[in-house]
């Protein structure tokens, strides 16, 4: 039973981003080494803001400015890292262009790079729900569960996995709509993630009021909603556009 | 868009060698988070083995006391390697090619049969799967023996021997991981310094063994998976058919023949692949070059053949017209592509990467994590690096220094770290 709840909390987690590397990833080895680096980049940008936190840590005032000042470091470290990765990518994309040429097949397509920037995105989500939610589910598996005292009615793990589902889901998509940004010069995509990414990060501040992740989850919800929508609407834009802008072309031809 | 983008092509063989590795990880975990999780309490027998000769760690003793205890045992066990793997050598260079084939057939019987089992023995007692000793004794033996045909002969098909690969990896991993913790991972440093010199260093007893078997172009005499593609998961209808030329035409003889043929029956190209070669060279660019070299004969010219290539007709493939025969060609370099590209790894490789991970699961799976996304990035360079010297490269250095220094800065800095910030439920 307790093996069952344990299994229940990681597939919360991490069942969408299971069913998306599944259906997506998996077939294509590239996007596979994408997703890899992508986490592990991931990982080192948490490895090293928590160096720097680690002189303070643990906090242990009750007052909430501390974490949103670690909360407001930590994003934005890891927002310089998405433009870093950006410029990686980009160089990258040159070198897969080439190389395209040079075996005589097509370059990349429009989806394909929507597709790297997926899976970059869906490594960023994938480490954020394995270190804040997998890490910490091992004692789930035991004949006990967990209550944190500011959220007394859902059990801990309950908590994080759907924490870790919603923020899973905005930094999977909130880095094709930057990667499109980027791409197309727009300011409004480009500066959607990071806006996305403090919000949320903001909002779990809520939890640390009694009760609060009553209110702080919906609306965490809530943005995890938009960002999907978002990306939804700029993939099917640029879908659109690209198909008018082959039949243009096939027409003149 | 029937050919699909590059980024179904790129990266096949890397994935190809990273997916066993990631299983046989994900299993030693697995096994060693089943195992050790309720017996952690009571201190559990400490076994010797040739890695812990000299000293028997026990948890009273002070670190000082720990860490020369490990170093010693490390010394010592290196030391075994060392002379053991130039035995080897010497044995190879004069010819008991037989006889180290025997041996390394006995000793997987060993691991399969005894090890394994009980490893095996321990999950069934663990879930209480009711089984009759003479049942279990008779799938045993068979899975025993199974795996020792499938070590060294090519009749076998390329998955089954990949599998019995993983399986023996992860047996000897799971022994591997009942070592203490200093000594642990002081061995895995040493292995990882041994490798280095082992392979790189002139007269190093690997690079010998390797360079032996390349000048004699024979099969290199040890437990090694190769990472070729197994044919029937990738291609369509046709694949099996190929599949079963090949291993037709490999059998008892370690070089593969690869056919090609149209319905014109001119353009003929058997490629020869000698096992060895295909360990050192190739991945990624040097390999296009040559496709792309090796397009002009198959489109073009008829009748130039260089010494490498061998006519050898295929009946099976006929097909008649010209946009099939294209599509055929096509298909058929990419299948050599694959094929040529057998990456080979040493089962040492698995084994070690597997204890280091193993040895995380004990402490956490945050820890776990990590160390295996160091894993498969120092494989990943060492791949990259492969690419580039065209020479056998030692796998472990890059790897474990990464996943060592990955284990410390998780335990050290970022368990406090997420731990705090995520028990408040503030995540970013």
């Amino acid at each position: 039973m307790t093996v069952a709840a344990g299994i229940g909390y990681a597939l919360l987690a991490l069942g969408p981003s299971l069913s998306l590397f599944i259906a997506l990833i998996s077939k294509k080895p590239f996007l596979i080494l994408t997703l890899l680096s992508s986490t592990l980049v991931w990982l080192m940008s948490l490895i090293v803001m928590s160096a720097l936190w680690r002189a303070f840590l643990p906090l242990k005032t009750t007052a909430w400015w501390p974490y949103a000042i670690l909360i407001l470091t930590s994003v934005g470290f890891q927002e310089g890292l998405r433009i870093l990765f950006w410029k990686v990518y980009k160089k990258l994309e040159d070198l897969l262009d080439a190389f395209a040429d040079r075996v005589s097949k097509p370059r990349l397509f429009m989806t394909d790079k929507m597709q790297i920037a997926l899976a970059g995105g869906l490594g960023h989500g994938v480490a954020h729900a394995v270190f804040f939610c997998l890490g910490l589910l091992t004692p789930a598996f035991g004949p006990a569960t967990y209550y944190v005292e500011k959220c007394s009615k859902i059990p801990f793990f309950l908590v994080s996995a759907i924490i870790a589902l919603a923020f899973a889901t905005i930094h999977t998509f909130s880095m094709v709509i930057a990667f499109s940004g980027y791409e197309e010069g727009n300011k409004v995509d480009q500066c959607f993630a990071p806006v996305v990414h403090l919000i949320a990060g903001m909002l779990t501040l809520t939890n640390l009021a009694f009760g609060g992740c009553m209110i702080g989850i919906p609306l965490l919800y809530c943005v995890a909603i938009v960002t999907l929508v978002h990306c939804g609407k700029m993939a099917w834009r640029r879908l659109i556009e690209s198909r008018n802008r082959e039949g243009n072309f096939s027409n003149s031809q | 868009m029937d050919g699909g983008s590059i980024l179904e092509t790129i990266g096949v063989e890397i994935i190809g060698v990273m997916s066993p590795v990631s299983i046989c990880m994900f299993l030693v975990v697995l096994i060693v988070y089943t195992l050790s999780s309720p017996s952690s309490s009571d201190n559990q027998q400490v076994i010797r083995t040739a890695a812990n000769l000299i000293y028997l760690e026990s948890s009273s003793d002070t670190t000082a006391q720990k860490l020369e205890g490990a170093l010693l045992n490390a010394v010592v066990f290196v030391v075994l390697i060392t002379l053991v793997t130039f035995l080897l050598v010497i044995l190879y260079y004069y010819r008991f090619t037989n006889f180290l084939k025997y041996y390394i057939r006995f000793s997987a019987f060993f691991v399969l049969g005894s090890m394994g089992g009980s490893i095996i023995l321990t999950l069934i007692q663990h879930f209480n799967i009711p089984i009759d000793s003479i049942t279990f004794c008779l799938l045993l033996f068979n899975f025993t023996i199974l795996g020792v045909i499938s070590v060294f002969s090519q009749g076998v098909p390329i998955l089954l021997n990949q599998m019995y690969m993983v399986a023996l990896g992860i047996i000897v991993a799971a022994w591997f991981t009942k070592l203490p913790e200093w000594t642990t991972w002081v061995v895995l440093v040493a292995l990882a310094l041994y490798d280095l010199v082992a392979v790189l260093a002139p007269g190093g007893p690997l690079k010998m063994l390797v360079e032996l078997a390349s000048s004699r172009d024979e099969e290199l005499p040890a437990l090694v998976y190769e990472a070729r593609p197994n044919v029937s998961s990738r291609s369509g209808s046709r694949g099996p058919n190929l599949g079963l030329l090949l291993a037709g035409f490999s059998d008892g003889d370690p070089i593969e023949l690869r056919v090609m043929s149209s319905s014109e029956n001119v353009v003929q190209n058997g490629r020869v692949v000698s096992e060895m070669r295909s360990e050192s060279e190739e991945i990624d660019d040097v390999r296009e070059v040559e496709i792309e070299g090796e397009m002009l004969p198959l489109m073009g010219s008829s009748s130039s053949n260089n010494e490498r290539e061998r006519p050898v007709v295929n009946e099976d493939i006929r097909e008649s017209n010209e946009s099939d025969r294209a599509r055929v060609l096509e298909r058929e370099i990419e299948e050599e592509e694959e094929r040529g590209r057998g990456i080979k790894l040493g089962l040492g490789d698995f084994v070690f990467y597997s204890v280091l991970v193993g040895r995380a699961a004990m402490y956490d799976l945050m820890t776990v994590y990590a160390c295996y996304l160091a894993i498969i990035s120092g494989l990943g360079c060492t791949l990259i690096l492969l690419a580039v010297c065209r020479h056998a490269l030692p796998a472990l250095p890059i790897s474990i220094a990464l996943g060592v220094i990955f284990y410390f800065l998780t335990r050290l800095l970022m368990e406090p770290f997420v731990v705090g910030t995520s028990t408040n439920l503030l995540m970013f």
